[in-house]
């Protein structure tokens, strides 16, 4: 094979202007489309091996107690039971619901003899005190829950900054003020496909081959390293396609561990995903928190100082919260203070949620923008665009309120009142992220055939990204996606990087767009002799090679292609200058409030994104409405439910955790902000989700006058803000 | 769902036993049912030991094709197709098991239905469609096509259920507003988001239909 990234480069890539783009910045249907549609695509929770074992862990059904005995008699008796393995002992403690819970995994040749098996699983336990809520956690004499070993309560160190005294004398000065306590409860990532993997295991000499939903291909092998006793090299992981993540499978955790050990003791394929009930249970969630923030303006809407006393309910995790001033500035940063500590319950660890921490501190702090333009009647827009120094942001709400009618809507700087129970209310929120990008690999080879295969070690969470891996070198190539065979999904290809906070656009595509750019020249090389033109003045298009300028010298791609004598390989690797940093977004609501029932229906979401060069805006838009649909349904339904009494979780399904459907559905309007002309490109999944939820309580607050402090929008708690506590 | 009674700590039989009882019932009404050596579920004398149920062997047709299965009274229609058939029809995704996402919606006599809420032994004969069965990855059905051209799809795990709600709903309302549709796929969960792109996906289908009749 003929590696032309030896030879010296002619150029260097460039994502080329946005006017040239035939393939990029337009509506590209994903490659895999064909097969989701049609049920084609295997996922973990499909993969069926010859001889596999169907495995289960049991969950302890509360998140304290003393394990007395775990009898596991009757179970591994039971017909088809291949493995059963206790993972406490009697005396040990169950110190949380999490994966400290589970007890036990089974293993047998169908799933429902695993089921059945676990059933028969005697378990007895002396259950103790459930300190489920930051309240529990809080009151005197709880039980320390906290798992670090030197802890003496369950709260945290707090984070403090900034100078309290000076805070408080520029609030003083301050011309109007608004404090308030806003409760945001936790909330769970839902992957439709609940965490597993299915372990095929090797001889030592082999390769085992795990599949694995995971954020990581690359780096599940050494996640699984110690587990199996070999060395990464000899694992081999696959996700050819995976059913969502948002930040909850980074690694393969207690549910992989048990999936490796089990095909290691038993030398059979394991298949281990976890139920659903399980899923909420130990799979992770994103961290509440209780935020009393105090903020204060002058009279022109330029916030002046500001103060956050924060806690984060992580569950035995820290959680996450990004100190004040969210993304408002305040006019001299030394008048913001702020405290902000984790409160530990004896609960399942926060995991990184899509924008960790973000959504939480947008919920506080554009609800006290909105309060304080009401108090000083100034526009909602316009407060905003006093107090947010990138002038993307600006033009970003300007786009948002046309296009969700503000110009027309009557009450812009104080909130609407009802007229026959029914009140309707506009709102908005902005967004930022900074998804950055690493170093990743990507190998491009062209074989005489005219065949082209882009690879990486990337995965698709639904993202898209296996189409850019194509499509990225179709427009470089001047070729039809469908002529490039994206691969992915598999470790042993060249590395990229774990999913996790938008880096993955802008860490893998700067890589595809060397690789191809180098393959390009690897090609115009061998045009020197035939077409006679150096290398760097040929336009690749329509399948076609010409010289620049001449277009009578020109050659189909399938008679370049005949011109390789062996496969050409071009290696491309993460180049900074392709690769964004940076990005910004403003969404806006309108609702419906019904102020006699209390509730609450979106009528239209508006989000504005930029993110450098859209690769492909159909998958933009389905990102962007993406992130406005779990907005909404973490702002008007969702919420973990404990029994406080036990500790039982009681939103253990679907039935009793909701998420938002297609009737919770209003209009949506996806905008790529095409202003943003910067010449490289970026991720940006994380930005979309985080102002939705704000904006929608903003609408409520416009509406009618009702500022919810508490997530979710339900009925009661709207009729709660109206009209007190009933 | 809970693995154990809570208050005993021990697997708690009862109700496993009632639904049995009601599952053999509707079976032998059906008249469908042969049982295998292993033999039909017995009176099950100790709840805690006893397996409650032997297996049956049965006939589905699914996709138009008879496909011999072997499952227990209890068995859903939705472990037959992904785990007990072989080989094994896994494009119908389980999601929650309880009737609640639409991951696993197939038509049953024509009609939308959960899988994981239907019992095998009582679609013994009846045509079943999963989403195998509009199309495959080189011939789509319009709905299929669709999806992909809107991108009604992300991650891809909700698709088969809302390709198969979708064929469903404009089948039964070919001329379904959005909000007509909105209830119709209502009993649909997406997590990624997908929702305005299927409302759009489905829009572009009844236009199709609408033109392809007007060309008629
Ligand atoms: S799996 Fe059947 S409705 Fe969810
Ligand atoms: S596309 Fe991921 S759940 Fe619907």
């Amino acid at each position: 094979m003929s590696s032309s990234s030896r030879g010296a480069q002619a150029s260097e890539p460039s994502w080329g202007k946005r006017s040239d783009l035939d393939v990029l910045n337009r509506d590209i249907p994903r490659v895999d489309g064909p097969v989701k549609a049609t049920g084609e695509a295997i996922y973990t929770h499909d993969v069926r091996l010859p001889g596999m074992l169907w495995a289960r862990v049991l969950v302890h059904p509360v998140p304290r107690a003393e394990i007395e005995s775990i009898d596991l008699e009757v179970a591994s008796e039971m017909p088809g039971v291949v493995y059963v393995e206790a993972l406490k002992e009697p005396g040990d403690a169950v110190r949380y619901l999490g994966d400290d819970a589970v007890l036990a995994v089974v293993a047998a040749e169908t799933p429902d003899q695993a089921a059945d098996a676990l059933r028969a699983i005697k378990v007895k336990a002396r259950r103790l005190a459930p300190v489920v809520t930051p309240a529990q956690a809080l009151e005197d004499g709880a039980p320390v829950v906290s798992r670090r070993r030197d802890a003496d309560s369950n709260v945290g160190r707090a984070n403090e900054r900034g100078d309290e005294a000076v805070a408080d004398a520029a609030l003083a000065g301050a011309v109007a003020v608004v404090e308030r306590t806003f409760e945001i409860p936790i909330q769970h990532h839902v992957c439709l496909e609940t965490h597993g993997h299915v372990v095929q295991p090797a001889p030592d000499d082999e390769q085992v081959t795990v599949y694995a939903s995971t954020q990581s291909v690359g780096g599940t092998p050494r996640g699984l390293a110690r587990t199996l006793g070999r060395d990464a090299s000899k694992i081999r992981v696959l996700t050819p396609h995976m059913g969502g993540g948002f930040g909850s499978k980074f690694g393969p955790g207690l549910e992989g561990a048990m999936a490796a050990r089990v095909a290691d003791q038993t030398g059979r394929p394991v298949h281990l995903m976890l139920t659903r009930s399980d899923e909420f249970a130990i799979a992770g969630n994103r961290s509440g928190s209780r935020q009393t923030l105090k903020v204060g303006a002058r009279s022109d809407g330029r916030l002046v100082g500001l103060k956050l006393d924060a806690d984060k309910h992580g569950g035995v995790s820290g959680g996450s919260l990004p100190g004040p001033p969210y993304i408002y500035t305040v006019a001299d940063d030394s008048a913001v203070a702020s405290r902000i500590r984790s409160v530990f319950t004896a609960t399942d660890g926060s995991r990184a949620m899509r924008a960790p921490g973000h959504p939480q501190a947008s919920f506080a702090m554009e609800a006290a923008v909105d309060e304080l333009a009401y108090l000083l009647g100034i526009d909602l827009v316009e407060m905003r665009i006093r107090n947010l120094d990138s002038e993307v942001h600006h033009r970003q709400l300007r786009r948002v309120a046309e296009e969700i009618g503000w110009g027309e809507h009557p009450h812009r700087d104080r909130p609407g009142r009802a007229e026959n129970g029914r009140a309707v209310g506009i709102g908005f929120g902005v967004s930022v992220w900074g998804p950055g990008g690493r170093s990743s690999r990507c190998d491009v080879t062209i074989r005489p055939d005219g065949s082209v295969v882009s690879a990486t070690a990337t995965q698709d969470l639904g993202t898209g990204a296996r189409t850019y891996v194509a499509a990225i070198v179709a427009e470089e190539l001047g070729l039809a996606v469908n002529m490039i065979e994206a691969r992915i999904g598999d470790s042993d290809l060249p590395p990229s990087v774990t999913s996790g906070g938008s880096v993955t656009t802008g860490s893998s595509a700067p890589a595809i767009k060397d690789a191809a750019h180098k393959a390009r020249e690897g090609l115009e090389a061998l045009l020197v002799d035939v077409l006679e033109a150096p290398v760097g003045s040929y336009v690749w298009r329509n399948g076609q090679v010409s010289v620049r300028g001449d277009s009578t010298r020109s050659l189909p791609w399938i008679a370049v292609c005949a011109l390789l004598r062996e496969p050409l390989l071009a290696q491309g690797e993460f180049r900074d200058f392709l690769h964004e940093g940076r990005i910004h977004g403003a969404q806006a609501a309108k609702v419906e409030v019904d102020t006699l029932t209390g509730r609450v229906k979106v009528l239209k979401m508006v989000a504005c994104q930029d993110q450098g060069l859209p690769l492909n805006r159909l998958a933009l838009r389905s990102q962007i409405n993406g992130g406005m649909v779990q907005a909404l349904s973490y702002g008007m339904l969702e919420q973990r439910v404990f029994d406080e009494q036990d500790g039982f979780l009681l939103s253990d399904n679907l039935d009793l955790y909701k998420i938002a459907g297609a009737q919770e559905m209003p209009e949506m309007v996806a905008l790529i902000d095409d202003e943003d002309e910067r010449p490289s490109v970026c991720g940006m999944a994380e930005a979309p989700v985080i102002p939705g939820h704000s904006a929608i309580a903003g609408a409520i607050h416009n509406a009618c006058g009702a500022r919810l402090t508490r997530m979710p929008f339900t009925a009661d708690n709207v009729l709660e803000t109206l009209y007190g506590k009933i | 769902m809970r693995e154990m009674d809570p208050s005993s700590g021990e697997p708690s039989a009862i109700s496993r036993r009632s639904f049995l009882k009601g599952a053999t019932q509707v079976a032998a009404a059906g008249g469908i049912i042969q049982a295998t050596a292993a033999g039909a579920p017995a009176e099950v004398v100790d709840p805690e030991v006893e397996t409650l149920s032997g297996t049956s062997s049965l006939e589905l047709l699914v996709n138009g094709k008879a496909r011999s299965v072997e499952v227990q009274p209890r068995t859903t229609l939705l472990h037959a197709l992904r785990t007990h058939m072989d080989p094994p029809l896994t494009g119908t995704k389980e999601v929650c098991g309880t009737g609640s996402c639409g991951a696993c919606t197939v038509l049953i006599d024509g009609q939308p239905a959960y899988s994981c809420l239907s019992l095998a032994v009582t679609c013994a004969g009846r045509p079943v469609t999963t989403v195998e069965g509009f199309g495959s990855a080189d011939a789509m059905s319009d709905v299929q096509q669709a999806f992909c051209d809107k991108d009604g799809m992300m991650c891809g795990f909700c698709t088969p259920g809302f390709v198969v709600a979708t064929h469903a709903a404009l089948d039964r309302s070919p001329k379904a507003s959005l909000d007509e549709l909105k209830y119709e796929l209502s009993g649909n969960f997406c997590r990624c988001g997908t929702y305005p792109h299927v409302f759009d996906a489905a829009a572009a289908v009844q236009e199709d239909r609408a033109r392809g009749e007007e060309g008629r």
